[in-house]
């Protein structure tokens, strides 16, 4: 008898510590982000697409600015998915680095900037929750996450595209044979 | 035989539904503006280019079975749904999405919002009105005369006004207000649909962890991958494979499953702090593999830039992932050690 008791608490018990830990997300979390997102949200439609869409478009002729600032900003205004629609303002060879790039910061920028991807906050929140649980601040690692995308993405975009090229030249040749 | 032509009204990209198509007839030939006083831009872009009669619909009663069309500029409660279910095609100027009581009523087949003057074409093809209407004793030409004549004395009597400054303040405010409170909506809605559901499954999922024990094997495994650089290197090769990448990453799951069991380590102890950087670029170098042809797609893409994109992204992440997890862990160096 005392065997199923144990058992049934024991049951029960690993939900309460679940229930802990939602109520803790919850309460620890959830205000925050739901201020911070309506305010960014707000902030995006104040500006308007067609205004990011213009100073976007500028920023395209630039390698470095190709692949940092303009998915940092697609990302940012549009969020995932939409921020890949930015794409048509590139020629074709640099389409798929754009996508690369892009892609990549959409996880990064959750750290700072959780309306962009809000889905799938976790992937840094979950490891970001262990640093809460030692008592040690996010700000550090959200910011420095934030900082390596951003090279990350610029290398991510200059490989993919050269190697877009090469791949592009190698079918023309076949085409050509 | 009439002179109406339709217009095809869209939504603005930040609006919802649509797009509707408005051809205003000898029974419904009104274009109702209902925006507080006055006749919005956009009803009266409607009228030029339909041939419709514009009115101040706040000022003046039209019978919604009038009405070809109405616009109002409604952040999102009363009127929107009203007209809807009134069974009035609705424009509204404000970027609201369903919402309010009468939420059912709005369909994107009778409810397009976010619109501008820039929204709104002209149909080419030039509509005939129904045959019915040249059975009815008046001509189609008369009735629309007698229309105009009666919105011209209507008018007359308050001559067409600009908006005054305190109007111009209220409806700047409005415009302010409603776009926060819309603000508010879409965050709740994508806080409800995407963030509590994944809370609920990752708490349930910790809660096992750390009662289990299980996680204590978990440690076993986890401690020697991602507890140090050549660990992390493995995992970030490992799952950048061009075979395999593009299974792990839809919605990112196998990436926010790993990263709570590396946080759950962290928490406890068993993997340092500053090690969150690179294990954040290590679990992850898959990302969006699984959805290259799509965000190609969007981005305007030909076939043959698809067919091309996808194996250059795939091989440019077994490159690039392990060169992330390297910058990120030199960029690690002093974080969270005193």
């Amino acid at each position: 008898m005392d065997f199923f008791v144990h058992l049934a608490e024991g049951f029960i018990g690993m939900f309460q510590e679940g229930g802990k830990t939602f109520v803790g997300l919850v309460t620890g979390i959830i205000p925050t982000l739901i201020c911070l997102i309506t305010a960014v949200n707000a902030f995006i439609k104040f500006v308007g697409e067609e205004r990011i869409e213009r100073f976007a478009a500028k920023c395209t002729g630039n390698m470095v600015l190709r692949y940092t600032i303009f998915p940092i900003l697609s990302m940012f205004f549009l969020t995932n998915p939409m921020a890949y629609t930015f794409g048509k303002f590139l020629p074709e060879h640099q389409k798929p680095a754009f996508y690369d790039s892009a892609v990549s910061f959409c996880h990064p920028i959750t750290g700072l900037f959780p309306h962009a991807n809000a889905s799938e906050l976790f992937v840094y929140m979950g490891i970001a929750t262990g640093i809460t649980q030692l008592g040690l601040s996010l700000g550090p690692l959200a910011i420095r996450y934030f900082l390596v995308a951003i090279v990350v993405i610029l290398i991510r975009g200059i490989v993919t595209e050269s190697i877009t090229k090469m791949m592009m030249k190698r079918r023309e040749a076949q085409v050509a044979a | 035989m009439s002179n109406y032509r339709a217009v095809l009204v869209t939504k603005a990209t930040s609006g919802w539904g649509g797009p509707l198509t408005i051809l205003p007839t000898d029974e419904k030939p009104y274009i109702a503006s209902i925006t507080g006083g006055g006749i919005h831009p956009v009803a009266a872009r409607i009228a030029e280019l339909t041939g419709g009669i514009a009115v101040d619909g706040f000022s003046n009663k039209v019978e919604p079975d009038e009405m070809a069309c109405v616009i109002i500029d409604c952040g999102g409660t009363a009127r929107c749904g009203v007209y809807p279910k009134l069974g009035v095609l609705t424009v509204d100027v404000m970027p609201a999405s369903p919402s309010g009581p009468l939420i059912n009523f709005i369909k994107e087949t009778n409810f397009v919002s976010g619109v501008k003057e820039s929204h709104i074409e002209l149909l080419n093809e030039v509509a005939s009105t129904a045959e019915s209407t040249s059975a009815t004793k008046k001509s189609a030409q008369e009735l629309k005369a007698e229309a105009r004549a009666k919105v011209a004395s209507m008018q007359s009597n308050q001559p067409t006004r600009k908006p005054n400054f305190i109007e111009k303040i209220g409806r700047a405010m409005g415009g302010v207000v409603g776009t926060f409170y819309q603000a508010g909506r879409d965050t709740v809605d994508q806080v409800l649909r995407n963030i509590l559901p994944f809370m609920a499954f990752v708490s349930t999922l910790i809660g096992i962890i750390l009662f289990t024990g299980i996680g204590d094997i978990l440690a076993n495994v986890i401690k020697p991958l991602a507890g140090n650089l050549i660990g992390l290197l493995v995992i970030s090769i490992v799952c950048a494979l061009p075979f395999l990448s593009p299974l792990l990453g839809p919605g990112a799951v196998i990436a926010q499953v790993v990263g709570v069991l590396v946080g759950v380590e962290i928490g406890r102890g068993n993997i340092p702090p500053q090690l969150a950087l690179p294990a954040l670029f290590a679990i992850n170098p898959q990302v969006g593999c699984d959805f290259v042809p799509v965000g190609l797609t969007l981005g305007e893409a030909k076939p043959e830039t698809i067919e091309v994109g996808v194996p250059a992204v795939l091989l440019s992440r077994q490159i690039t992932g392990p060169v992330a997890v390297i910058l990120a862990y030199v960029a690690s160096i002093g974080l969270y050690t005193e």
